[in-house]
């Protein structure tokens, strides 16, 4: 059974959810296609391959793909299934295959491309419709690749917008993260974090923007950094970084949160840039940007404080921490996270210990900090199983956003706009009614095949 | 950054061998399994006790991690932090501890493997760890203590390091010190 789009449509109101969205494996199943069927999804950053061979496997929803270099120097992100039998052609992980890949099971080859490269044995298939130039013997390119400034994204759809265009307002924050670097580059570096979520993945870019929640979720970590900090007779970076969720009312409704299409997003940053300046570290970051930009536009590439990015379906940057939390949905009710942290090339060690700490103590599976929001993710989606009522409200300051020329901003930092917007983007990529762009892509390759 | 202060010695690799009578090897194992007593009975405050001004708690992210400096760690933490740590695990308003977890160490083929070059003596031991909250989990690893003997006789920790056997695997939470 396929929900009808009517049916779709009556789950989003402008105020509230049906809670179903959270619950129905038949509703996840669609998201994979009609989402992350469509969308550009983060694969991973040009970094983590850096030479010919290197890959990096990682999902676009529900499908294991590989990003790989090749020998050309392009980025190139393929299925991961070979087209014999179907087996994965790599284990699940970063590695380097060499000059081509090989099938562990039957040993078919293919160039760095996926295209097919050769076969033992070949008699044997002699006439059959074997050509290594057709595509059932390659192992599948995703429909598109791009990069933006070393990010690479793809999309299994061959129609919709470029990845510029997709990204909108929010290309600026991976601007910014790269701009903090005086050579405008970013890589992936010290190891990426894995947690998994007993929650639906919509649930965690909800609490992304979610301020109402930080002073409730996190009171016994900013009181215990707070009583630690009393003790000590200072606040250092570690227990500053803790202390910030702590933050009264007044401070988050002052936030600015900015909505754009395709459900992406920022909110301001909870930490004042100011202070940045006036810390070591930043002094320090300051003098390398201004030798490379100038003083001014040093002062504006560190003076742009943003706190959580929200680009739908991928994930999660961070600017000032260097950071990418990548959110994978893996099951209707588990989300795997993955969080990466970036170097930013040519800036002070010390920028990059800072990112670092901030990993460790603020998103890593044992910090003090994201054990309380899983938790909180999993009740919801426990307390949702429940006959306990059906909708999930989005009522905060409802109406009262305004519209700019791309989104919306608050006018109140408490605002739920980031999830109407979410919920707007989302009902628009699931009444999408014409069969997916990528199955209609499927099927057009099978008509040039047989034609 | 105290924290990453590089000069902290991390290495587990005696520079000289020690000499120690049965009586002192059965002291070293009785404070193993004293240390991990008051993890089990979340006797937070004692075991904090237990440790020098300097010393740091280390879970690595990675088999054979180097050092705590250039890559991310599951625990790297120094008196404040694993204060901080107790404080909030002992909060009323901890949500992820509701339940508490709840776990039993066990500790076993404990070898004296020499002096490190300040003179703390390293001990390896393997660990068995079950903890129960909502569901039951399996950890396990190899575990340093680097200890500095103290006047009265007795040992402070200067360096504990876990080595999980699946350090690199996806987690949910670890909230408490293993
Ligand atoms: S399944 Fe890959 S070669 Fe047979
Ligand atoms: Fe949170």
């Amino acid at each position: 059974m396929t929900l009808s789009n009517e049916a779709l449509a009556a789950l989003v109101r402008a105020d509230s959810v049906h809670k179903r969205v959270y619950t129905d494996p038949e509703i996840f199943a669609l998201e994979m296609e009609r989402i992350y069927g469509q969308a550009w999804i983060y694969v991973g950053h040009e970094s983590q391959v850096k030479k010919t061979g290197d890959y990096h496997t990682t999902r676009i929803g529900d499908q294991d793909v590989i990003m790989v270099r090749a020998a050309d120097g392009k980025v190139h992100v393929v299925y991961n299934r070979c087209p014999h039998k179907g087996a994965k052609v790599v284990a699940e992980g970063d590695g380097c295959t060499g000059k081509f890949f090989r099938c562990p099971y039957h040993a078919w080859t293919f160039k760095l491309d996926g295209s097919h490269l050769s076969l033992p044995l070949k008699n044997g298939l002699e006439g059959t419709c074997y050509d290594p130039a057709n595509p059932d013997f390659s192992m599948k390119a995703v429909a598109r690749v791009d990069s933006y400034r070393g990010f690479v994204f793809a999309s299994q759809s061959a129609e919709g917008p470029d990845l510029k265009t997709f990204l909108g307002g929010v290309a600026s924050s991976i601007d910014n993260l790269c701009e903090r670097s005086p050579v405008g580059e970013v890589e992936v570096a010290g190891g990426t974090f894995r947690v998994m979520q007993k929650s639906n993945w919509k649930v965690f870019y909800e609490n992304l923007h979610d301020t109402m929640h930080a002073r409730v979720t996190h009171e016994s970590s900013f009181v215990a950094a707070r009583e630690e900090a009393a003790a000590l007779g200072e606040m250092p970076f570690e227990l500053l970084i803790m202390d910030g969720n702590g933050e009264p009312y007044e401070f988050w409704e002052k936030l600015e949160l900015r909505a754009y299409h395709n459900g992406h997003g920022y909110m301001e940053g909870i930490f004042d840039p100011t202070a940045a300046t006036r810390d070591p570290v930043s002094r320090d970051h300051f003098a390398v940007l201004s030798d490379a930009y100038g003083e001014d536009k040093a002062r504006q590439i560190l003076g742009m404080n943003r706190h959580n990015t929200i680009i739908y379906g991928s994930g999660s940057p961070h600017t000032v921490f260097q950071q990418f939390r990548v959110i994978r949905p893996v099951s209707v009710d588990r989300t795997m996270i993955e969080i990466q942290t970036f170097r930013l090339k040519g800036a002070p060690d010390a920028v990059f210990d800072r990112a670092l700490t901030y990993a460790n103590l603020i998103n890593s599976p044992s910090s003090n900090v994201m054990p309380d929001d899983v938790e909180v993710y999993k009740r919801c989606q426990e307390g949702n199983q429940t006959r306990g009522g059906d909708w999930v409200s989005l009522h905060r300051y409802l109406g009262t956003d305004q519209e700019t020329p791309d989104g919306m901003v608050s006018t109140n930092g408490t605002s739920e706009l980031p999830m109407r917007n979410q919920f707007a983007a989302w009902k628009q990529y699931m009444l999408n009614p014409a069969p997916t762009r990528q199955r209609q892509a499927q099927e057009k390759e099978a008509d040039r095949a047989t034609a | 950054m105290q924290l990453l202060d590089r000069t902290f010695d991390v290495s587990t690799v005696p520079v000289s061998g020690a000499s120690l009578s049965a009586e002192a090897v059965r002291r070293v194992e009785q404070f193993l399994f004293h240390e991990a007593r008051l993890l089990d009975e979340r006797r937070f405050a004692e075991w904090l006790a237990l440790w020098t001004e300097d010393g740091r708690y280390w879970v690595p992210r990675f088999h054979d991690q180097a050092n705590p400096f250039e890559q991310i760690s599951l625990f790297w933490e120094d008196k404040m932090l694993r204060e901080v740590r107790v404080r909030r695990v002992e909060n009323a308003r901890n949500w992820s501890q509701q339940p508490l977890t709840r776990s039993a160490h066990l500790v076993g083929n404990i070898t004296i493997e020499g002096l490190d070059a300040a003179g703390h003596l390293i001990v390896r031991s393997t660990l068995q760890l079950t903890e129960w909250r909502i569901d039951q989990r399996q950890l396990a690893g190899a575990v340093f203590h680097k200890l500095a003997a103290t006047e009265d006789g007795g040992w402070k920790i200067v360096l504990k390091r876990v080595n999980l056997v699946n350090c690199d695997d996806v987690f949910a939470n670890l909230e408490v010190f293993i």
